[in-house]
């Protein structure tokens, strides 16, 4: 099985792989972290990223130079890069790539449905979709009057067809609340995309599964801790958890029927992984939420994953490494805008 | 006794009388119009009073509702959109009583919620503590403006009154000094 992928991998993925490694090196360290931590200005922060790898990226913009316009620019460099890798790939190398990209066409979906039903312009929504979500069908939402139609008329030809079916079984698309729909998609999409890394077999998937089983279990956990205190109801709550995770069958079940956060942290207890997380969360205000502590074990999982060669996985972590960076660019920068530096050292170390 | 407000009057017991009462009358008119005057001065300091400490604390909460935005946007990624999409009905309303002070009527404005928070699950899966957080910090901002706007339009309902009274007040000064 190994030997197969040694033999044969570099044949088509070879100068992908090379290309990935070298942007996974121009990741920013933690010495440049601590240069921008220490900007006054947001002029000094641009003046620091043009030593880094983002070079002359905001070169074009006007004064005032705001964060947004930051977050616009990083993000259309990450697009550049991304379109690069997926229109050089081959099968079934373009394959995981259009799973890597259909969380993204979820979100835009989602986006879309709702300005339809509000009769908002296609235009103005398309604007704010996320450019990795791209898809061809896009412009052609406004002509459904209801999520049914949508669905029969635009969204069938697209990759995030196969998910639908799952939750029109149950409800029609209409009656469904919004963020349900988006969250039963996801669950669908996380479940169709670690089929696809276990059948692939060889590293890809000794690599994949470990960290799209930790991304199903932290959905169940977060959405378990949001839910307290809303209307949700727990067989609703139950139905939203991914089952390709270690927590599926005993844990969801257990997870679907606690109340608050200490029965959440025993049932995490009896998994060896997530005992040591729940343990990491401070309480109130001082030390680090849960959620903190989710995006540190899954940048700690993704740096381990370009430790081994011939598998994908390392395009889909460079491309989480990337966001991570992205927002905690965007966070040192909204610190320093605004002036409260207190806290502007809780953004997540990557390398 | 300067020559302009002498009354011409002709010297009898009964025109005497009848001064008398006028200058009673005079100086309980006058007497009332510096209470008032001295009530609306009293509800003018206690409202610039508050209207101070008020702003001071709007500049603390919204900077820090400001910062608990770039927080949840850390955590949650950018939900602007979703937030903006869902709008419909308001949450929070004001009704507009009116306060009597003196005799002027001012207004109050007062919040009051009504319905149910429609983004309940916005950050299910992803920051919705943040989120959660978010919501508390702008509705307080939301209730001090509410606060604020009460008490600066109720700033010229009472300007107006006070220095009219007060002007009024010199002028019956000025003319009792008979006597």
């Amino acid at each position: 099985m190994l030997e197969s992928a040694e033999l044969y991998f570099n044949v088509d993925h070879g100068y992908l792989e090379g290309l990935v490694r070298g942007c996974k090196a121009s990741l920013l360290t933690q010495q440049d972290y601590v240069n921008l931590v220490q900007c006054e200005t947001l002029e000094d922060l641009k003046i620091h990223l043009q030593t880094t790898d983002y070079g002359n990226f905001l070169a074009n913009e006007t004064n005032p130079l705001t964060v947004s316009k930051i977050d616009t620019e990083m993000r259309k460099k990450l697009c550049r890069e991304f379109e690069y890798f997926r229109n050089h790939s081959l099968d079934p190398l373009s394959t995981f790539f259009t799973y890597m990209t259909c969380s993204y066409m979820i979100d835009n979906v989602i986006l879309l449905m709702n300005g339809a039903l509000q009769k908002k312009s296609v235009k103005e929504i398309l604007v704010k979709c996320h450019p990795l979500g791209r898809f061809t069908e896009m412009e052609a939402v406004n002509i459904a009057e209801t999520p049914s139609d949508l669905f029969s008329a635009v969204l069938v030809e697209t990759p995030l067809a196969p998910f639908f079916q799952d939750c029109m079984s149950e409800n029609t698309l209409d009656e469904l609340n919004i963020e349900i729909l988006r969250n039963k998609l996801y669950k669908s999409y996380l479940e169709a995309f670690y089929k696809f890394c276990k059948n692939h077999g060889d590293v890809t998937a000794e690599i994949m599964c470990p960290i799209l089983e930790f991304e199903a279990d932290r959905r169940a956990f977060t959405i378990t801790l949001n839910s307290f205190g809303t209307e949700l109801s727990k067989g609703d709550r139950e139905t939203l958890y991914p089952t390709c995770g270690k927590l599926y069958p005993e844990g969801l079940r257990l997870l679907a029927q606690a109340e608050d956060f200490e029965q959440m942290k025993m049932v995490a207890d009896h998994y060896g992984v997530y005992k040591p997380l729940f343990e990491a969360v401070g309480d109130g205000s001082g030390g680090k939420s849960l959620e903190d502590v989710f995006y540190e074990h899954e940048v700690k999982m993704n740096v381990l994953a370009f430790s081994r060669q011939f598998h994908y996985g390392v395009f889909y972590a460079y491309t989480k490494l990337k966001e991570q960076e992205m927002r905690n660019i965007v966070w040192i920068a909204e610190c320093i805008s605004q002036r409260h530096r207190t806290k502007i050292n809780s953004y997540i170390p990557i390398l | 006794m300067s020559g302009k407000d002498r009354i011409e009057i002709f010297p009898s017991r009964m025109a005497q009388t009848i001064m008398k009462a006028r200058l009673k009358g005079a100086q309980t008119g006058r007497n009332l119009l510096k209470k008032k005057s001295d009530a609306l001065t009293l509800r003018f300091r206690q409202i610039l009073k508050k209207i101070i400490e008020t702003k001071m604390l709007m500049g603390e909460v919204m900077r820090e509702a400001a910062f608990s935005l770039a927080e949840a946007k850390f955590t949650a990624g950018d939900f602007s959109t979703t937030v903006i999409q869902n709008v419909n009905k308001a949450q929070v309303k004001i009704r507009a009583k009116k306060d009597n002070v003196a005799g002027v009527t001012l207004p109050v404005f007062e919040h009051y919620h009504e319905g149910t928070d429609s983004y309940e699950l916005t950050g299910l899966a992803r920051g919705g503590e943040q989120l959660a957080k978010l919501k508390r910090n702008y509705a307080k901002a939301v209730e001090l403006l509410v606060e604020l706007a009460s008490l600066q339009s109720s700033f010229p309902g009472l300007n107006v009154p006070l220095l009219t009274s007060s002007q009024s007040w010199m002028r019956e000064s000025g003319k009792s000094s008979i006597g």
